[in-house]
């Protein structure tokens, strides 16, 4: 299968790595060779139809820190656009950074490789969280496979949990831990009653939470994944706009400990059902499903057959996010065979 | 001695047998029973209406039994059973009239406070407050709702239950 990655920071390098990784069992059990026919970031990019070498790649990019630098058929300047009409591929892997704004330039790689007919597999919130029904109808009109189990929940799988492991149950409503960096503030604040800002400053010279904390800290990235679940799993037809948010800037010591006293964790939890859109700290028992530590997500589907069911793993990371990618990869393939 | 008990009923085959054998069988009189399939709560759930007669240590017995089988009940003699609410607000609770706040509260329908902590804090703004809410059966929803709209009112920060 012949891949076109757009995006080349973490989840990008991530995919990158699993091919390199995984090339040898990939061919052996699924018969499968992952070729990487071309590459970019904003720097430009590099394509080369027989493929590229997925660590020659990697090693460029780290370092020069631009994959238009790989020898011999890097480009410089040359624009995602171009590349798509350009390059023979099968499947766009588009994992450029989120843009919640508008969503692009990753909107318009994605409809421009569907339109191509041309199967899309991403991880990118952005699009799918301000414009799902948009790219949902225009690759059941081309026809193609758009697959996104890495843009909630990182390496947890919940996307095609939902639709493939549950199918026949009617889900009526999800809740879940979408973001570990918070989940890791309100873990720490809780072990070690500390203040807000001082975890937060803690978590950022850990690398948990961004220098720029505000999308994860305000429960923006959380809703945008509350909003894709709801758009994906339950079939409603909303953005992140319609989703009630309030972040954990405001939690304090003293309401953890309120909460401790009477057996409650404070945990900042997506819901989504058929009227709720909404990510707000709540208050969570001790020892529920919901109680999970550090930068684990976790997620509970309500369903009419299987009653609760509940998943959990890793939410973010570069080679986590990029399993999922590999398993929508894999899913496309078998489909396809 | 006559009670008059609202139960709640999952929809499922059987419910209602297993609802009213464990009656009969400690010995009380089952006088009615109106039971409507089609109509159905919020819930999804069925609510039927027993009226049982016995003297009273046997109607204490098929309290005990109603609430050991864990099937919902929902009113006695027209009384609401009571379900508990805790919820937290953050914030300048005191600023903002913490007396306005209860009673607001207490002014929601079927609804009492029944505890409140308060841990002050320097500065206030970050005080937090523990309220626990006794609230007729069933009303959970609403009253969650509306609990945070007084709270976005008075620009607390309200953490409810899940």
């Amino acid at each position: 299968m012949k891949i076109a990655i757009l995006g080349f920071g973490a989840v990008g390098k991530g995919v990158a790595h699993v091919i390199a990784m995984k090339k040898d069992y990939l061919q052996e059990k699924y018969g499968l060779n992952l070729r990487i026919v071309a590459a970019a970031d904003s720097s430009g990019g590099v394509i080369f139809n027989e493929g590229l070498d997925a660590n020659l790649l990697l090693n460029t990019k780290k370092e020069k820190g631009k994959v238009s630098d790989y020898p011999g058929y890097g480009v410089s300047g040359l624009k995602s656009l171009k590349i798509l009409e350009e390059v023979d591929y099968d499947c766009l892997v588009e994992v450029t950074p989120t843009n919640i704004e508008d969503g692009e330039p990753a909107l318009s790689h994605l409809l421009t490789a569907m339109e191509n007919g041309k199967d899309v597999v991403t991880s990118n919130k952005g699009p799918l969280a301000l414009s799902f029904r948009e790219l949902d109808d225009s690759a059941r009109f081309n026809d193609v496979q758009f697959r996104f189990e890495a843009s909630v929940g990182g390496a947890m799988p919940i996307i095609n949990f939902a639709h493939e492991n549950l199918a026949g149950c009617n889900i009526e409503s999800i809740y879940g831990i979408l973001n570990g960096t918070t989940n890791y503030i309100l873990s720490r604040m809780a072990k070690e009653g500390s203040s807000y800002d001082q975890t937060l400053k803690e978590a950022q010279e850990m690398g948990i939470a961004e220098t720029d904390p505000y999308q994860d800290v305000e429960g923006i990235d959380a809703a945008c994944k509350i909003a894709i679940l709801a758009n994906s799993v339950l079939n409603r037809d909303v953005t992140l706009k319609e989703v009630e948010v309030e972040g954990i800037s405001k939690i304090t010591p003293e309401s953890i400990a309120l909460a401790k006293k009477e057996g409650y964790l404070i945990k900042l939890i997506g819901e989504a059902s058929r009227d709720v859109l909404e990510v707000s700290p709540r208050l969570v028992r001790q020892g529920s499903p919901l109680a999970v530590e550090g930068t684990m997500n976790l997620a509970t589907l309500k369903t009419d057959l299987a009653e609760d069911v509940s998943v959990a793993g890793k939410g973010a990371g570069s080679v986590e996010t990029a399993s999922a990618i590999l398993s929508d990869l894999l899913n496309i393939w078998r489909t396809k065979k | 001695m006559r009670l008059n008990l609202v139960l709640e009923l999952i929809d499922v085959p059987g419910q209602l047998l297993d609802a009213l054998k464990p009656m009969g069988k400690l010995g009380a009189n089952i006088v009615a029973v109106i039971h409507q399939r089609d109509v159905k709560t919020e819930r999804g759930t069925i609510p039927v209406q027993i009226t049982i007669e016995g003297d009273k240590e046997t109607l204490d017995r098929v309290m005990e039994s109603i609430e050991e089988s864990g099937i919902q009940l929902v009113s006695v003699d027209g009384v609401l059973r009571k379900e508990q609410i805790i919820t937290i607000l953050v914030g300048n609770i005191v600023g903002e009239d913490v007396q306005d706040t209860l009673a607001r509260l207490n002014h929601l329908e079927g609804v009492r406070v029944a505890d409140l902590d308060l841990k002050m804090s320097d500065p206030p703004e970050n005080s937090a407050t523990k309220i626990i809410i006794e609230a007729d059966y069933g009303q959970k929803k609403k009253i969650l709702k509306k609990i945070k709209e007084i709270g976005n009112q008075k620009g607390l920060l309200v953490i409810n239950e899940v």
